[in-house]
């Protein structure tokens, strides 16, 4: 199992987070940890997320970056042990 | 700008937009929670075609989309009329098919309560569309149906379902409706980069283009050709990609993959490059996917960056429009003993009709049949052994004309495929190739078919079994024949005419052309009974989790 931190920069629109935690789930990898805040003044939530997976996490950032209201994902390569 | 100044009801502004985005023809079914939609329904110009199940709606709605290039369009009430829609959307995701699906829903104070005919359609659809919506404020509805609009459409298609409660249908519309503003293409991604690819190309002794179903979406079939015929690379097709290839293309090798041919699956097994272009590397297509082109390199074109190096691992990958990607690597190669190898495999390898005894042979029966229909016909397929015999023995020349449910391969998509399809193309020949099993699983649309008097020709390849689950059985679980049985199917000839459908069986060899003339030169809607042998297979094919060169053949 690989640990991977991700931070995903959204639109706070209608059941983002849900979205995010279906796809992360339905590709195949499982949530350890979650932090999700917005920022009521720009409407704009951060979404940091644990995840492990015997797969590459690029597949999940692909995935994810495919979903309509996500303006960034990044891996924190520090974060990984 | 205006373009109206009267008050609007939430329901009349949604035919309002759908007018503006040019929608002429929606499918559905009404119901408590969408009472308002089909009382607007009643003053707008939008043509309503009433089918018998929402699942009927869905794929009409599916079957319109590919035959036409539109979007199609499908309305339901809450509960269980969008829960009918699903499994149409979940066809439509798999296979990137621009649909957009109303659903009524409680009014907003009942949102949540267990009530009546409520159900969470739009958590159902996380799983199931490209994106989904729910409108809880009226001042938001236009601005929702155009991005549904704009997302079923743009980059890879697909479905968009928006909800919408019964309390925002009948609420008044503040301001007026904005004209639409031309809506631009919002996936950006960076010019491609050739050159790697451009290098792989030219060192290539082997190369072959793997053709997908992502080709007839992006409109890039002229593209695609014009690449074929300039670099003459042999190709294969997937099973959504045919059509696309010019069928007169001598290099064509047919369709790869479970089912494909012999010399599609070895000249794959064999090359050194591969060209994918808008194909995903999908199961069906590889077979064990570590023994899959075992020596190629791999140069893949798509608008989704999701699917680069998803199954496969590319060596240069070309991202965005094909139309404007493929002619940047369109050069002549030298690869004459390559082709010479190919040409040789598809004249050793052929198709071969001849089939002794009287017993109908299908896929003899499927070549006349693509023979003998006019120009610009559409065939459409439900799923199974009749599905695979059409995608090898009948010829496309679009996509566009051959819909068969590819990605989810679900049993029930061809006559409401067909419905939709000719809705779409009203003057053109719509033929629904189906299995004695399959068409029971929305017969109901036979309805539909009546009620608008549509001349859809149904071809029944009836084995009397669920065929492709039988042939499984026999080779690869000792002949335990569970469950596949359909002996007592009904009297097809008089459940057609029930519907005011004429209708005929053969079971003889000798009674086939005839038939088929028969039924292609009949005004209206027609269904070709055709009785085939219950042990039929379809050959080459190539078991699960198998390499594609270590194919099964007819014995
Ligand atoms: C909705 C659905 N349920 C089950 C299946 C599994 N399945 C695949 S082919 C098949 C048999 C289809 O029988 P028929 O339509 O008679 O076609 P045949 O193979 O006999 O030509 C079944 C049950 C499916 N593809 N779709
Ligand atoms: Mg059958």
């Amino acid at each position: 199992m690989n640990n991977y931190q991700l931070m995903i920069s959204v639109d706070d629109k209608q059941v983002v987070l849900e979205r995010i935690l279906q796809v992360t789930r339905y590709r195949g990898f499982l949530i350890n940890g979650m932090n999700a805040k917005v920022n009521t003044g720009t409407k704009i939530g951060t979404i940091e997320l644990m995840v492990s997976s015997e797969r590459p996490i690029e597949l999940l950032v692909d995935q994810i970056n495919k979903l309509i209201d996500i303006k960034e994902v990044k891996v924190d390569h520090t974060a990984m042990q | 700008m205006t373009t109206t100044e009267k008050k609007l009801t939430g329901a009349s502004l949604l035919f309002n937009v759908l007018e503006q985005h040019g929608v002429e023809h929606v499918f559905g079914y009404p119901g408590g929670a969408i009472m308002p939609i089909y009382d607007a329904l009643y003053d707008s110009g939008v043509e309503h075609f009433l089918c018998r199940h929402e699942q009927g709606a869905a794929f009409s709605a599916v079957g319109y989309a590919r035959a036409s290039g539109k979007v199609g369009v499908c309305l339901a009430t809450s509960g269980p009329g969008a829960t009918n829609l699903i499994t149409g959307l979940a066809d439509a995701l798999a296979d990137s098919i621009p649909v957009v699906a109303i659903t009524g829903q409680v009014a907003t104070a009942a949102m949540g309560s267990d009530a009546f005919q409520e159900i969470d359609i739009f958590g159902l659809s996380l799983a199931c569309t490209k994106h989904s919506f729910q409108v809880t404020n009226i001042d938001d509805l236009a601005d929702v149906l155009h991005q549904a609009f704009a997302i079923a459409l743009e980059g890879r298609q697909g479905p968009v379902l928006v909800d919408i409660p019964k309390d925002i249908q009948i609420a008044a519309v503040n301001g007026s409706v904005d004209d639409l503003v031309n809506l631009q293409n919002k996936v950006k991604l960076p010019p491609a980069n050739v050159g790697n690819a451009l290098a792989l190309l030219n060192q290539a002794k082997k190369p072959i283009l793997y053709v997908g179903g992502g080709v007839g979406m992006a409109n890039a079939i002229d593209e695609l050709r014009d690449f074929a015929k300039i670099t003459g690379l042999p190709c294969v097709s997937t099973l959504k990609g045919l059509g696309a290839i010019d069928p007169e293309d001598k290099y064509y090798m047919g369709m790869l993959g479970m089912h494909g041919t012999k010399a599609s699956n070895l000249a794959v097994q064999e090359c050194d490059l591969l060209i994918a272009v808008g194909a995903r590397f999908d199961d069906r297509v590889t077979g064990k996917l570590n023994e899959f082109a075992p020596n190629a390199k791999v140069i893949h074109f798509d608008i989704d960056t999701a699917e680069i190096n998803k199954r496969r691992v590319a060596d240069a990958s070309i991202l965005g429009d094909l139309k404007v990607n493929l002619p940047a690597l369109a050069i002549p190669l030298s690869i004459e003993p390559w082709k010479a190898f190919c040409l040789q495999m598809n004249a050793d390898y052929a198709w071969d009709y001849n089939h002794p005894g009287e017993t109908i042979f299908a896929p003899a029966v499927l070549k006349e049949i693509s023979d003998k229909m006019p120009k610009n016909s559409c065939v459409t397929t439900d799923v199974g052994q009749h599905q695979m015999w059409a995608a090898q023995h009948m010829v496309f020349d679009d996509p566009s004309n051959f819909l068969t449910s590819a990605g989810m391969g679900t049993m029930g998509f061809g006559i409401p495929a067909a419905v939709g399809a000719q809705v779409s193309r009203p003057t053109n020949c719509i033929i629904a190739i189906s299995g004695d099993g399959s068409f029971m699983m929305n017969v109901q649309e036979l309805s539909t078919i009546k009620r608008f008097q549509l001349p859809v020709k149904i071809v029944l390849i009836d084995n009397a079994k669920l065929g492709m689950v039988r042939q499984w059985q026999d080779l690869f679980f000792n002949g335990r024949l569970s469950e596949t049985d359909l002996a007592d199917n009904p009297d097809f000839i008089m459940l057609a005419n029930a519907f005011d459908i004429k209708a005929q069986m053969i079971t003889k060899k000798s009674e086939v052309s005839a038939a088929i003339e028969e039924m292609l030169e009949h005004d209206g809607p027609y269904l070709l009974q055709v009785k085939i042998d219950a042990q039929d297979n379809v050959w080459p094919l190539v078991p699960p989790n198998t390499a594609n060169d270590k194919m099964m053949e007819s014995t």
